[in-house]
């Protein structure tokens, strides 16, 4: 049988089509990226009893009027000196840092944990389960009891095991943690601009990401940016990889925690 | 005498067009790639606020778990026919309830996806855009409805400042 012969496809409109497919892409897309600060809204909580007060040195109070001006703690901050926050936030956050005497009084003071003391944390609970678990006679009050003793076991055991990693990678035996109670705290006016709120805020993220990134830079040789990066945009899979900057990320976030009040305003 | 001989009578030869094709379907894969689509056209005027630390939303956007609020000045009609000069648009319309409408925007639009599809309320995040002149009363007002509905995660939208080392912020 003779071949036949194909004749040639003419694609000189080929040019044509994908000119028109690459317009119609420039128009509908946009090149500016979506970028903000997220944060949690804390839930609400009912109850009749009045918190302990919270001693002064553990806020730092961040106070923004509504002509923009600052008052951070005792001082006074002008809208074109606002980038002095981060180091301002920076103090207060490692001034008592790895000191246990001549601490100063006004900033939160550091905890330091060790391995032998979760470990005997751990081990009390677990003989408190046991003995509750023990008990002859039982009523509603012991399910509870029980139940507060596992969520105490579950955060002794995380403990140790974070403490595990930090003594891993730093080789240090102590693990400097800040007191819990510390946190800033910001308070802002009913007619405060939307750009100074965030000012504040890109402030208060800018000094935690620091020495964050410092932290992790020294322990595990990448910075937490990197790491928290690489989360947010591979949640959805589960590799080895993942899983072991998550809990770097979730170490490092102990050192140094963001926490941030943000203050309904009054006026 | 001229070394260089017009040949007068032929034509130019034609220039091969055979590769434009592939030069421009990989311009056009470039901007596939490096852009996003529009969501919806701005009802009101932002000028966003500049911060440094910025979370990039793309992959949150990707998973659709956020939701935004535009906050401002409306760009047709008059201010002050809304509540503090500031227009709320939703998706694609201004309500005329402002901020107070938040609450069943947000349940509306978590109802209406199928339930396999929705992600725990405290993974929607909610993000505000809005102008750099915008009262915080009203944002904070949104947060007291967003907390009363257990849609926990919030967002403050603002634009990355680069190299200048300035906030804009309006001195009075």
């Amino acid at each position: 049988m003779a071949k036949r012969v194909v004749p040639e496809i003419n694609a000189g409109s080929m040019a044509d089509i994908a000119f028109l497919l690459l317009i119609f892409f420039l128009v509908t897309t946009t090149m500016d990226k979506d970028t903000a600060y997220l944060r949690k809204i804390p839930k609400k909580v009912e109850s009749e009893i009045t918190p302990p007060p919270v001693e002064e040195k553990n806020i730092y109070k961040i106070v923004i009027n509504s002509k923009q001006v600052i008052q951070a703690r005792d001082s006074i901050i002008k809208p074109e000196d606002i980038s002095t926050l981060n180091s301002r936030i920076k103090h207060f956050y490692t001034i008592n840092r790895g000191k246990k005497a001549d601490r100063e009084l006004n900033y939160p003071y550091y905890a330091y944990g060790t391995k032998e003391l979760y470990s005997t944390n751990l081990q009390n609970q677990q003989n408190r389960l046991d003995a509750l678990e023990n008990q002859e006679q039982t009523d509603g009050n012991t399910e509870k009891l029980i139940e507060q003793t596992l969520a105490a076991i579950e955060k002794w055991q995380e403990k140790l095991d974070m403490m595990n990693l930090y003594t891993e990678f730093s080789g240090k035996k102590e693990m400097p943690e800040i007191a819990f109670e510390a946190h800033v705290r910001l308070e802002s006016f009913v007619d405060t601009d939307y750009s100074a709120y965030v000012a504040v805020q890109s402030e208060v993220q800018r000094a935690v990401t620091e020495l964050r990134d410092e932290e992790a830079e020294s322990l595990f040789g990448t910075t937490w940016t990197t790491m928290n990066r690489y989360i947010i945009q591979n949640e959805l899979e589960d590799t080895p990889e993942l899983r072991q900057y998550k809990k770097h990320t979730e170490l490092i976030e102990t050192l140094y925690p963001l926490r941030l009040i943000e203050v309904k305003p009054k006026r | 005498m001229s070394k260089f001989k017009k040949d007068g009578g032929k034509p130019a030869p034609a220039i091969n067009t055979s590769s434009l094709p592939d030069i421009v379907f990989m311009l056009l894969f470039f901007f596939m790639v490096a852009t996003t689509t529009k969501e919806i056209d701005p009802l009101v005027k932002v000028i966003p606020a500049q911060g440094v630390g910025l979370t990039d939303l793309t992959p949150f956007k990707q998973r659709s778990t956020v939701d935004f609020v535009y906050l401002g000045e409306p760009l047709k009609g008059d201010a002050s026919k809304f509540d503090k000069g500031v227009a709320v648009q939703y998706d694609g319309l201004l309500h005329p309830d402002g901020i107070n409408y938040i609450g069943k925007w947000k349940l509306a639009k978590f109802n209406d996806k199928p339930a396999e599809m929705t992600d725990p309320k405290e993974n929607i995040i909610t993000c505000f855009k809005a102008d750099e002149k915008v009262p915080m009363g009203v944002i904070f007002t949104a947060r007291d409805i967003l907390r009363d509905l257990d849609f926990n995660s919030i967002a403050y939208s603002a634009s990355e400042m680069g190299n200048k080392n300035d906030y804009s912020i309006r001195e009075q």
